[in-house]
Formats: C-alpha cells, structure tokens, sequence
C-alpha cells in the first residue's frame, strides 16, 4: 500500500506535468473507492476488473477501500467528490438500492451518483439446513404459519435483510416482519454461519456465498430468484415457481462517479467497460466466483437500478422496514 | 485412499520448491506487513490476494498462510519497540513487551515473542491436523447465548490488566464499553452518537484507537519533556531470551496455544482476545503476579503464544465447514474459491492431496516462521538503539501514515489524535488502557450476541443458559468474580 500510494503520487505528479494543456480524459490515474472491505465480494470483483479496465483507460486506477456503515462511508466521499471523473465509486446492490430504500437518514440517494455501468449481476438463492424438515418454499411457508421462523442477515439494510421479508411476501405471508425474526450477524459469513449452527431458519443470499455449503450438502437451496437454473443450485428458479416479481432480487456491482459526471467522461467509461469485459481472466475469475457478467450501458444501468429500486421502496413501504432513527 | 496415500499425495503437490518458496515469501511479506504499524495482516493478506490469481491453488493457499502468519507476528515487533501494535492482535504485547525494551531487554522480549509465537504455531497446526473435525462440530454449538457467556467471562481479564487499581481499570473499561457503542445500532439499523456525521456511522476504527490510545501518549509524553528519559539506558545490549527463559515460561506458552486453538475454531472471535486471554490466564497462576505489566517476559510469551495459536486454528472451521472464523479466512476462502475449490467436509473426500499439501505446509510454516523471524528481530532491534528524540518523531509520522492507510480516510487520524489525548490524560492519572481497549474490543461482541439470544428467544432470558457450554462459562464467570472480589477485599489489590 504504501508503495503504491508513493507509486501514486509520483504517477500524478507526472500527469500533472505532462498533460496541463491537453484536456483528454483522462489525463492522470484515475482514484476508485471500494466502499466495502478488503477480501469481500465487491473487493474482489473490484480489482480484478480493475487490471483491464486500467488498460482500458491508459491509465491506471488507483483502489482504496473506504469502508463503514454499509457503504455509505465509501458512497458519501464520492457524494462530495469533484466531478471530473477522477473520483469514481464501485457501487453495489447494499449501497446503492437497498441502502437508499431502507434508510432515511442516510447522507446520500441515487441522484446523487451518475452511473456509468452495471458489469456483475449476483443470483440470490435462499436455503435451510438440510435436517430442518424444510423441502421447499411451500414448506417454509407453512412453518412460518406456526411460528418460530427466522432468517438470517448481515445486517439492516443489507440485500439479506431486504431479500428475506421480500421472498416471504411475494410466498403469500401477510406480515413477514411480524411472523418471523430477522436475526442481523456482523457481515455475509456469520450470516450463512447462524443457518448452519440453527440460531436461524433460513438465509437468502448471493449463490457466491452458498456455494460451497450447498455443494457440501451443509445447506439445501430453496430457490434462486433468477429466471434461469444457477450452475451448483438444484433448486428452482422463481418462474419455475411462478414468482417473476422475485427477478428483481439480484446483487449487482456497478461504477458510478458524483452526479455532474459529464456526458463525455460517461461515455468513455461505457467503451472501457466493454473491452474490458472481454478479458479472458476477469471473466474466469468471476465465473469461479459465482457472478454472472452482465455489461450494462449507462442508460440500461440506470433503468436496471431505478427498477431495482422502486421495486424495493414499495415493498419497503408496504412493510414499513424504513429506518427512521 | 489410506493416510499413507494422502500423505503421498500431499508431498507430490508441495514437493517442489515453488512451494516452500512462496510460504517462505509469504512469511516475509507478512512479518514486514506486520511490523509496519496499520498495515495490518488483514491488509497484506487482502493486498496478496490479486497475485495469486494465476498460481496453482496450493502454491496460492500457501502464500496466503505465509502472509497470514507472518503478519500475526510481525505485529509484536513495533509492539515491543514503539508501543505501536502492528496488528490489533500484538496489543497484549504491548503490556509487558514494552517494559522491556525501556528497560534496555528489547532483544529478550523480541527473542521470546518469537520461541513463543513459532511453539504456539506449532500446536496449533497440530491441533489442526489431528482434531479438525472434533473442534470444528464443537464450534458449530456456538450460537448467540454460548457466545454471550463466553465474552462474558472474557471480559473478566479486566480485572487482570487492571494494575495497581481495580476502580481505575473498570474506570479505563467503562469509557471504553461507551465508545465502542458509536455507530449503526445492529438490530435495528438506526444512527447511535454519529451526531448526524457519515464518518461516525461505521464506528470509530479500531486501529485508530489503538494507536491513539497506546502510541500517540508516549509522544505527547516525549513533547511536553523531551529530556525526561535521558540517562535511561534503552539501548538492546546483549539481552537475549535464554532456555532458562523459554523453560520457564514453558507453561504459559502452552496454556496460551490452548487458548487460542479454542477461540481460534469458534467462528467470530478472533485473534486480540486470545492473546489477553492468555495473557490474564498467565498473570493469574504466575508467581511473578506483581511483576506483570512491569516488564515480564511471561507476560510477552504468554499473549505471543495466544494470538499466534489462533492462526492455524482458524483454519479449522475454514477447512472443515466451509466457515471463515475472521476476516483473514474469509479473504482466504475468497481464494480457494477462485482456484474452484469449496472448502468444507467434501473437500476432505474430492481435494485430500490439497489438504494434505496444506499440513504439510503448514508444519514447515513454523520452522521457516522461526528462520524468518530471526533474520527479521536482526533487522528490527537496531530500531532499539535510535535515540528516542529521534525515534518519535518518525514513531508519529508512521502513526498518522498507518491509520490513514487502513480506510483511506483522514477523519481516523482524528481520532487518533482525539484518543490520544485522552489516552495521555488516561496515563497522566494512572488509568490504564488495557482495559478500555479490551472493552471496546469485548463490548461490541457482548451486546450483539445479547440481542441476538434475545431475538431468537422472542426476549425469553432463560436461553442464555441453554446447555452444557453456557453454564460453564456462568460458572466460570461467577468463581472469577469470587476470586477477584476476595482478594481485592483482602487489600492485595488496593480498590482505589
């Protein structure tokens, strides 16, 4: 780190010199901000589209994790950042829909960020202990009519939270808030970890995060909310089971820069995340991820994350899950 | 396939000296890592990750567990030097480590850091190869209630690195238990003393504090009387950690190798409270009881030997239930998973000669731990003989780089140099820090698994003791407390 940080100053002293008359973008290496921790899904996904997404650009990018409160640390020094396209984010389904639909109180909303791309969608699968007597969502259900039934989160506002009390709802319980407990764990792994050790019912998250304990029949999918099969998930998908409204809960990762990002720094990125998609690497890596590479033009990422959005504030409404405090 | 078959196997695969090469690499990453203050080894082993994308998986997991382990001990050096823990998990150290250099032992405190670290190492990759199994259905019984009584009961160190004045030291843990309550409230997702500031939103950091608390003090200390040490002899000298040494800290070493196999294996706990564990553990059976805090070097083995017995039984849940036990193997698993391997029970059955290529690693890991860790004491030590006019303004400069680094933002600086102050208030009235740090690491985890027990019970109290687990750390607690009220009743520790 720290050489790369000495590395980057360097870097920007020289572009600062080199390129002083010459106004295209980009002139120096550009400063991308990982809202979310080193080593995690988004961290991950991150760098490794970082490598030919630089290549890309012809200049490199500079990663920093800034991390805290579900993102919204990483997002607000982006919110308040200058925008010429120096200052870009790695936004993602917690930060950027969930977040936003849920919390009152948070420092930021989607006008605030102009987005450029969606590259990563991440199917959402729900699933139980295999000895919980649980087959399918029907059954799940059914227990949820007799009580006791909880599931499992990384915490409020976080795409489990949500994705939880939406799959409930959209499976005919009335007030899933009510007639199951949400139990919130420090992040992804202690969620899926409270599953398997019985302090929850069930869990709904990413298949990344369930892959291998489903493969390793320590948890049994439900469902995946997906239109079609996930490779590893003999489960069905929510048209199978006549939910398509369930389509909708995807993570995703995407670039967004602050809101007055100019149309011609939007469209470079457009072009940079085409071709970088196209890297033998990036796309093995993901793909042993559990991610499905999606690229999205900056018109179709902000009508896939509107739609995301709107379809969880309604819900979020319906339900009354806005935090206030 | 028999054991002879997998060993076999296992050889094949690590058998080439790529293999060792990246461990011994890994380990030298992480002790360097290590040793710079807020690089911690969570971030070496994250920064690490992208390069081995393109290596073999064995070599990969290898690196990785090099930086890994490196980094736990690497983090005791500046420890024991500058009172700057490199990593939350050398704050221990800190205790009687530094003592020890003032006192011109910095070699000797050095040197035990690494026979302990590299012992404790050692069982508990053991413990790993022999009781993976055993240990890891053990630590799927940990749900919130047995969790609750288990930091319950830690939080009874307080009481041990408390010093000279228990109402002091629960002072110390109040403030701390107050701090550590800033930012988003678990369950319910609401702002708690941000005062409407996005940066307080995710807590203060806790490296932030850290060195706020320890390192930031001396050099206030340092600027208010910069003459106040002179003709203090702090130079290293010929202080070595003798056999004599080692035997008789022997004890206490493994004792604190147990503790951290047991934390290690349960998911969520991590490594600074099995290193202060250890530690009060120590103190307590110790007959140099009086001498701890003050520079006792069964004090450095003994938190050495907690945090580095943590680092291969971390694995265990990892490897035998697919469940990363911290941070760092969550990184790691992120790394089996791109190498397409799922960690877990079937990976005993499809992936043995990986597994078995791992033991094997990882045994060698703690010999080249002890070469490495040498060379890198060698290095480190001349750092004893700068003088300290000298040292501390560099001390500072590498304080506000480190914390800056951890989170690419100025506002922990602040705080570092907000806690700071308060730490130099702390040390000017002879309130000690071990025990707010130990709070504010304690506090989070204590109301989290509380409220957790409690959804899960629909607010029924009686689930908190639920089973054999739970009551015996009640019981635990309970004689602790007994313990303590006795003989702080019986004046050897002064209440005030």
């Amino acid at each position: 780190m720290r050489l790369r940080t000495l590395g980057s100053v360097l870097a920007l002293g020289v572009g600062l010199t080199a390129g002083a008359a010459v106004a295209e973008y980009p002139e120096r290496p550009i400063n991308m901000i990982i809202p979310y921790g080193a080593g995690g899904a988004t961290d991950i996904s991150a760098r490794t589209i970082a490598e030919p997404l630089g290549t890309a650009a012809g200049r490199p990018l500079i990663m920093a994790n800034v991390t805290g409160a579900g993102g919204a640390t990483g997002s607000v020094a982006v919110q308040n950042a200058k925008p010429d396209g120096y200052t870009m984010l790695f936004a993602r389904v917690g930060s950027h829909s969930v977040n936003p639909a849920m919390k009152a109180t948070l420092p930021y909303t989607l006008d605030d960020f102009r987005f450029v791309t969606v590259y990563e969608i991440n199917p959402v699968a729900c699933a139980v202990r295999p000895d919980s007597g649980i087959d399918s969502m029907d059954d799940l259900v059914a227990k949820v009519a007799e009580g006791g039934v909880s599931y499992s989160s990384s915490g409020v506002g976080s795409l489990l939270h949500l994705a939880g009390a939406m799959v409930l709802k959209e499976f005919g319980v009335e007030d899933p808030l009510n007639e199951a407990t949400h139990i919130p764990q420090q992040g992804g792994g202690a969620a899926a970890t409270a599953v398997l050790n019985g302090t929850a019912t069930f869990i709904c998250t990413n298949t990344s995060a369930l892959a291998n304990f489903v493969s390793n029949d320590q948890l049994k999918a439900l469902m995946v909310t997906t239109e079609t099969p996930v490779v590893g998930f003999d489960a069905p998908t929510a048209n199978d089971l006549g939910k398509p409204r369930l389509n909708a809960l995807v993570g995703w990762t995407g670039i967004a820069g602050p809101a007055g990002l100019p149309d011609d720094v939007s469209a470079k990125w457009g072009e940079w995340i085409n071709s970088a998609a196209q890297d033998a690497e990036f796309n093995e890596t993901m793909q042993s991820m559990g991610s499905v590479i999606d690229v999205m033009s900056p018109e179709e990422a902000v009508d896939f994350i509107n739609n995301q959005y709107s379809v969880f504030r309604a819900l979020v409404d319906e339900l009354g899950m806005r935090v206030e405090g | 396939m028999s054991l002879m078959d997998s060993l076999a196997a296992g050889f094949a695969l690590v058998g080439n000296i790529e293999a060792f090469f990246m461990l011994f690499v890994g380990l030298v990453v992480g002790v360097v890592a290590g040793a710079i203050p807020g690089l911690s080894a969570t971030m070496a082993v994250a920064l690490t990750l992208p390069f081995t994308f393109a290596m073999t998986p064995i070599n990969a997991i290898l690196l990785l567990l090099g930086v890994y382990k490196g980094g736990i001990f690497g983090g005791s050096i500046p420890a024991i030097l500058i009172k700057t823990p490199g990593t939350p998990a050398s704050s221990a150290t800190i205790l009687d480590g530094h003592p020890m250099a003032e006192r011109g032992e910095a070699g000797r405190a050095l040197g035990m850091a690494l026979y302990a670290s590299c012992t404790a190492d050692a069982v508990s990759n053991l413990a790993l190869i022999l009781f993976a199994g055993w240990l890891a259905s053990f630590a799927l019984n940990f749900g919130p209630p047995e969790f609750f009584a288990l930091i319950l009961f830690s939080l009874t160190i307080i009481a041990g690195v408390s010093g000279e004045s228990l109402l002091r030291g629960a002072l110390s843990a109040l403030a701390g238990l107050l701090l550590a309550t800033v930012g988003l409230d678990l369950v319910y997702g609401t702002n708690r003393f941000t005062f409407g500031s996005p940066n307080m939103m995710g807590g203060l950091n806790f490296i932030a504090v850290l060195i706020g608390l320890f390192a930031i003090p001396e050099i206030i200390a340092m600027a208010w009387n910069p003459v106040a040490h002179l003709g203090k002899t702090r130079a290293l000298g010929k202080s070595r950690c003798s056999w004599a040494d080692y035997a008789k800290s022997f004890k206490s070493i493994i004792r604190g190798s147990m503790i951290g196999v047991f934390l290690g294996s349960i998911p969520g706990i991590g490594a600074a409270p099995a290193a202060f564990l250890s530690y009060s553990e120590a103190r307590r059976t110790s007959k140099n009881q009086a001498n701890f805090g003050k520079g006792e070097i069964e004090g450095v083995a003994a938190s050495e030997a907690g945090n580095n017995g943590v680092a291969g039984a971390t694995l265990i849940p990892l490897l035998a239930l697919g469940v990363p036990g911290d941070v760092i193997t969550a990184i790691i698993i992120g790394a089996f998973m791109v190498h397409g391997l799922q960690p877990g029970p079937m990976m005993f059955v499809l992936n043995v000669d990986i597994i078995y290529g791992l033991f094997i690693g990882l045994i060698v890991s703690s010999v080249f731990l002890l070469f490495v860790g040498s060379l890198a004491i060698r290095g480190f030590r001349f750092v004893a003989d700068v003088p300290k006019r000298i040292l501390m303004p560099g001390v500072l400069v590498l304080c506000i780089y480190g914390v800056f680094a951890v989170n690419n933002n100025i506002f922990d600086v602040g705080v570092m140099f907000a806690m700071g102050w308060v730490g130099y208030i702390m040390m000017r009235n002879r309130i000690p820090a071990a025990p707010f740090l130990i709070a504010f690491i304690l506090g989070p985890l204590l109301e989290d698994n509380f409220r957790q027990a409690m959804l899960m019970s629909g607010s029924d109290p009686i689930i908190l003791f639920r089973g054999p687990i739970t009551w015996f750390f009640w019981a635990l607690t309970l004689l602790t407390v007994f313990a303590i009220t006795r003989s702080t009743l019986r004046k050897k520790v002064p209440l005030s």
